[in-house]
């Protein structure tokens, strides 16, 4: 009997994972290796074609202006965002972590930007940049009464406003990471520190920025990942506009793949896009090891 | 003396500067959330006012009822809470499942199972968009409940079952085995034992994932059509008697119906919130 047991319950742990591995199988293995497939086609929906052109997708994503547009917005899009989250993220986490009366009221509201509906930003958004009836504007005719700019129709504003929402949404999160990252620091150390007669910007440089340089930096990893797949924000505030200016690549992937119906060429960014994803990941990883040796 | 009085104006400054520090960021986050909700309570009339009006004179309900009667509120709101009610029910428990036999078993292939579940965290979802609303399509699931439910679960099965899993590792070992001694079953032991300690951690995760089932705007977005969720239907609202292509007066107010409960979420749970997004690092 004992060994009837035995010889069944390795099976065990597999019934318990099956319906989440059957899950996730069936919704990102099964898809990513058809999109890997469509991709070597020109598969057009509207008029029924479908025919192999090999790796001709490919090349002919880095002649189309589109693409190049949508390319270099989500570059800057990515690199400008970080940055900020970086700089302002731990400028918020040291606010959050200082020891105050309201310091629980704003860690509670801090959260609700994380938990917003980024389409419900992008729509507010919408109309908040709106140069006649718009919040933005609104506040600054306060103090220069005739101004007037219509921020989502010129590109260069079109552009910042939405890396400005995306902070606004983001931001927030990444400052409660770090955060977790603060409260490990012991306060002996800047009572020692304080003793020997350190200032509070000596004590932030010398002691919590090294001690937070690594939580930070593996935080960049997610965040960047998350920003290179943007899509709800631009869909809702700006439709990528204008013309192609603000369309992030996942955007545009999404407007190929649904709108246009061109399913090959979407399925060739799609691609590329998960590609530069996994290599960001894969050398980061190794980098992240190397600083642990 | 001299030194003490220096000391208590720096500590005075340093007070002024917190309070200061304080209000912006509050001031940053909370305007906005108050303008959305004054221009819901705002007579559609008076959103084309300059200045803005910041207290409405005339408040009303108009625009939320509006909605009711005119875009099917009730029913989206119907569609919203259901799906998310039983993705919760049903992925608790797989994800529950899933997590204690990570945690418990430790083969070869198991682990490479728990690998595969982390790894598809990497792959967004506009890369596997258009091969997945067609296989939806092909087995009939496509704007379906059933459908959406599989594809809101898939979404947070990676946090749920990180978290579970790691919650279930700090579960000493020996208090199952102590039950086993005593003639426990393995169902004993995971329904009796196991579960019950794991309360505050489902709870957590439960927390989190409403909030993040209700973010979802992808998933209804593009796999169904018929069924209407309360996030997809804030980008197609119908315009009323508005030039500027946003109907500010119903967007303020689904928005509104959108981040109440998301508010009262925030200020009730906020412990929870922060012990999971600390442990998980998830996105809403």
């Amino acid at each position: 009997m004992n060994t009837k047991k035995k010889s069944t319950k390795w099976i065990v742990p597999w019934i318990l994972i099956l319906p989440v591995v059957l899950i996730r199988g069936f919704t990102t293995l099964y898809p990513i290796i058809a999109t890997l497939k469509n991709s070597l086609f020109d598969i057009k929906v509207l008029s029924g074609v479908k025919k192999f052109v090999g790796f001709s997708n490919y090349v002919n994503v880095f002649k189309d202006p589109k693409i190049i547009t949508s390319i270099s917005f989500t570059v800057m899009f990515v690199v400008i965002s970080m940055i900020f989250h970086v700089v302002l993220g731990v400028g918020l986490a040291l606010i959050l972590n200082m020891k105050f009366k309201g310091q629980r009221f704003l860690r509670t509201i801090v959260l609700i930007p994380w938990a917003m509906p980024a389409v419900v930003v992008g729509m507010a958004a919408k109309w908040g940049f709106n140069n006649d009836y718009g919040l933005v504007n609104d506040f600054i005719r306060r103090f220069v009464p005739a101004f007037q700019y219509n921020w989502l129709i010129n590109t260069g504003s079109a552009r910042a406003a939405v890396i400005i929402m995306d902070l606004w949404k983001d931001l927030p999160f990444f400052a409660i990471l770090v955060l977790s990252g603060l409260q490990f620091i012991s306060g002996d150390i800047y009572e020692a520190a304080k003793v020997d007669g350190a200032n509070g910007v000596q004590s932030f440089f010398r002691i919590t920025l090294p001690l937070i340089t690594k939580n930070v930096m593996t935080l960049c990893i997610p965040f960047t990942l998350w920003r290179l797949t943007t899509f709800d924000l631009v869909y809702s505030m700006t439709s990528g506009g204008p013309g192609e200016d603000t369309s992030l690549i996942a955007y545009r992937i999404t407007t190929e793949a649904f709108t246009n119906l061109n399913v090959g060429y979407a399925s060739t960014l799609a691609v590329l896009l998960f590609i530069v994803m996994a290599v960001f990941s894969f050398i980061n990883m190794r980098v992240m090891n190397k600083m642990d040796n | 003396m001299n030194d003490s009085k220096k000391y208590k104006i720096y500590r005075g400054l340093a007070a002024v500067g917190r309070w200061v520090l304080f209000a912006f960021v509050a001031f940053l986050i909370l305007f906005p959330v108050y303008w959305i909700f004054i221009s819901s309570i705002t007579p559609p009339g008076e959103l084309f006012k300059m200045p803005i009006d910041y207290l409405p004179d005339y408040p009303t309900l108009d625009s939320y009822k509006f909605l009711v009667e005119n875009v099917g509120l009730v029913s989206k709101i119907g569609n919203t809470v259901l799906i998310i009610g039983v993705t919760l029910l049903i992925g608790t428990v797989i994800c529950v499942m899933a997590a204690y036999a990570f945690s418990r078993f430790h083969s070869k292939a198991i682990n490479l199972m728990f690998g595969f579940i982390l790894a598809t965290m990497l792959i967004p979802e506009v890369v596997t968009a258009r091969p997945l609303y067609e296989f939806m399509q092909k087995v009939g699931l496509y704007d379906t409940y059933p459908g959406l439910i599989i594809l809101y679960i898939s979404a947070v099965i990676p946090f749920t079952v990180l978290i579970l899993r790691n919650f279930v590792g700090e579960i000493p070992i020996s208090l199952e085995e102590a039950a086993a001694i005593d003639g426990a079953t393995f169902s004993q032991r995971l329904f009796r034992i196991v579960l019950p300690l794991m309360k505050s951690a489902i709870a957590t995760v439960c927390i989190i994932n409403f909030i993040t089932c209700l973010n979802n705007f992808f998933t209804p977005l593009y796999y169904s059509n018929g069924i209407q969720v309360l996030s997809v239907s804030i980008v197609q609202l119908p315009l009323r008697d508005n030039m500027y292509g946003v109907p500010w007066d119903l967007v303020s107010a689904m928005g509104w119906i959108i981040l109440l409960p998301i508010i009262l979420f925030v200020a009730i749970f906020e412990k929870q919130i922060m012990d999971g997004i600390m442990a998980g690092g998830v996105k809403a």
